[in-house]
């Protein structure tokens, strides 16, 4: 399986303190792989070096068979990797469809952001209905459906997610993992940040276990759900 | 929007009126002083209320205006539009090479380097004599020729048109920026700089345009204020004028276009009613700062909008 994403030995620092040592992982085409570990085990940070909002001090990122490691996060996103970085953070003063549209930012075609922004809606019925409303007044569950419909609108073949079930009720996680896997059996590529392991595991194929900046395993899914006390040992549950 | 758009045509329409009521020469002093205020606090503006930096350097831009104004006006004898165009373009180019530097930095490093620059530029106006005549200044920067025949209240009065005309196409400018996909990009990366890269756009190149852009507005700014008091001084580059810009677009509310369109209205009114208490005055404007910062936190168009928002949910 020729592979969409390969990190290998990526080291990140956030000023004197290391955050990342030699952290190595790959990801195939339409794979939905999860990052798991505990706070602080350097998940956000490896996203984050991904999409270039962070510098790697060494190591190298492949992309589609491109380096990019250290590339300017808005040439990265138009490579086709998009980030929804966590806490869904949205633009409270503006509407949905504003929102979304800046999510276009970077595409310079009228008709294909229209053409973007009726397909990124589709899965989200809750959005379509509030497409005027001010982003700000959103429930938690919407606003992290803006986020993430945000991140598709640059029309990415990589979804970086960061935490989407954070702080959510169980139904609405459940929604947001059925859109994973029909984005997924769409063709679209998920790295999913998740410290909710059952969530995680329940839509991904395969999952890297952190622990302090490194990886310390890789499984698929269902052996790791197999294997409660590997997951208890890592993970506390 | 809207709102906004029918509030600053209504102050338009009443300010083109407003010469016509046969006011005194000093009323319309006052009037052509609102509207240098006016440019400058809308460039200011879209630094502080937009890009969400504060600089305390943006009277470089004013006094790089001023001068190149009165330089090109005493030595060259170049009539006052050229000047005028002249000094926005010299500004905006600073603008470019000194934001490319200060915008590297945030918060309070752009605070403090800003201010240097300013600083540093009065030093050098105040010495470079050759060029800027030092602490003498530049004086006799001529009128307009066709002012010459004028009396006192004419020639103020066409100054305060000239000076309309200019904040009309300041704020419409502002407005064009603001409402544009540019101005969009530039509030989301206020309102949060690491999401906003997550969608592709690029802080630096955005919002070095905005500060590109308010560089040109205050050097305009700058050689209008030349060419009406025909005298520029290194006070140009002088803290009093940062401070004055402070507490028009924080009184008026930043980010928003009328905030910097009311709150020079009721500065310029309050500076020359004071006046009287001479340095006292200062004082009072550091309690109106207090007040504002406590009290309206977001300006007199901050509140103005929460209120219509209130109202609205009704």
């Amino acid at each position: 399986m020729s592979m969409l994403l390969e990190l290998t030995g990526i080291e990140a620092a956030y000023g004197k303190l290391k955050a990342l040592h030699g952290v190595s992982f790959s990801v195939a085409q339409a794979e939905i792989v999860a990052l798991l570990g505990a706070n602080g085990a350097g998940k956000s940070t490896t996203l984050r070096v991904i999409s270039g909002l962070m510098k790697a001090s060494a190591g190298n990122v492949v992309f589609n068979g491109k380096p990019i490691a250290n590339l300017r996060p808005d040439l990265i996103l138009k490579l086709g990797i998009a980030h929804c970085p966590e806490e869904r953070h949205v633009w409270p003063e503006m509407t949905v469809e504003e929102n979304l549209r800046l999510g276009g930012y970077t595409c310079s075609s009228k008709t294909e952001l229209e053409q973007r922004l009726e397909k990124v809606v589709q899965p989200f019925a809750r959005l379509r209905e509030r497409y005027r409303q001010l982003a700000g007044t959103l429930s938690g569950g919407e606003q992290q459906m803006l986020a993430i419909a945000r991140a598709l609108m640059s029309s990415p073949r990589l979804l970086l997610l960061d935490e989407p079930s954070l702080g959510l009720a169980p139904r609405i996680t459940q929604e947001l993992l059925d859109i994973f896997r029909q984005l997924r059996d769409g063709g679209m590529t998920i790295v999913l940040v998740e410290q909710n392991v059952h969530n995680a595991l329940s839509v991904a194929s395969r999952a890297y276990v952190f622990e302090t900046g490194r990886v310390v395993a890789e499984d698929t899914a269902k052996s790791l759900l197999g294997n409660p006390d590997l997951l208890r040992a890592y993970l506390g549950g | 929007m809207i709102f906004e758009r029918r509030f600053l045509l209504g102050a338009l329409a009443i300010a083109i009126v407003f010469p016509l009521l046969g006011w005194s020469e000093y009323v319309i002093h006052v009037g052509v002083l609102i509207m240098f205020s006016i440019m400058l606090a809308t460039g200011f503006n879209l630094i502080v209320g937009y890009v969400g930096e504060f600089s305390l350097g943006h009277t470089a831009f004013l006094g790089i205006g001023a001068y190149t104004a009165a330089l090109l006006s005493s030595s060259l004898g170049m009539p006052i539009f050229f000047n005028i165009a002249a000094a926005a373009v010299v500004a905006a180019i600073a603008g470019f090479f000194i934001g490319a530097v200060t915008l590297r930095l945030r918060g309070p490093f752009f605070v403090i380097v800003t201010l240097c620059f300013a600083e540093v530029l009065r030093i050098v106006a105040n010495n470079w004599v050759a060029l800027t005549n030092g602490p003498m200044g530049i004086a006799g920067i001529v009128k307009p020729a066709w002012m010459a025949q004028q009396t006192a209240l004419q020639q103020k009065i066409d100054f305060y048109y000239i000076g309309l005309a200019l904040v009309t196409v300041c704020v419409y400018f502002a407005y064009r920026f603001v409402y544009s996909f540019l101005g969009r990009a530039v509030v989301t990366i206020r309102e949060n700089r690491f999401v906003a890269q997550s969608v592709g756009i690029w802080p630096y190149s955005y919002s070095l345009l905005a500060f590109v852009v308010a560089s040109a507005m205050a050097g305009v700014a700058g050689a209008f204020y030349a060419h009406y008091v025909s005298y520029v001084g290194p006070e140009v580059f002088g803290f009093p004028f940062m401070i004055s810009m402070i507490i028009m677009v924080l009184l008026g509310g930043k980010g928003t276009l009328i905030g910097p369109v009311i709150g020079p209205v009721i500065v310029v009114l309050l500076e020359e009613y004071l006046r009287d208490f001479k340095d006292l005055r200062f004082s009072i404007f550091g309690l109106v700062i207090v007040a504002v910062v406590l009290f309206v936190p977001q300006g007199l168009m901050g509140f103005v909008a929460a209120r219509r928002e209130q109202y609205a949910r009704k």
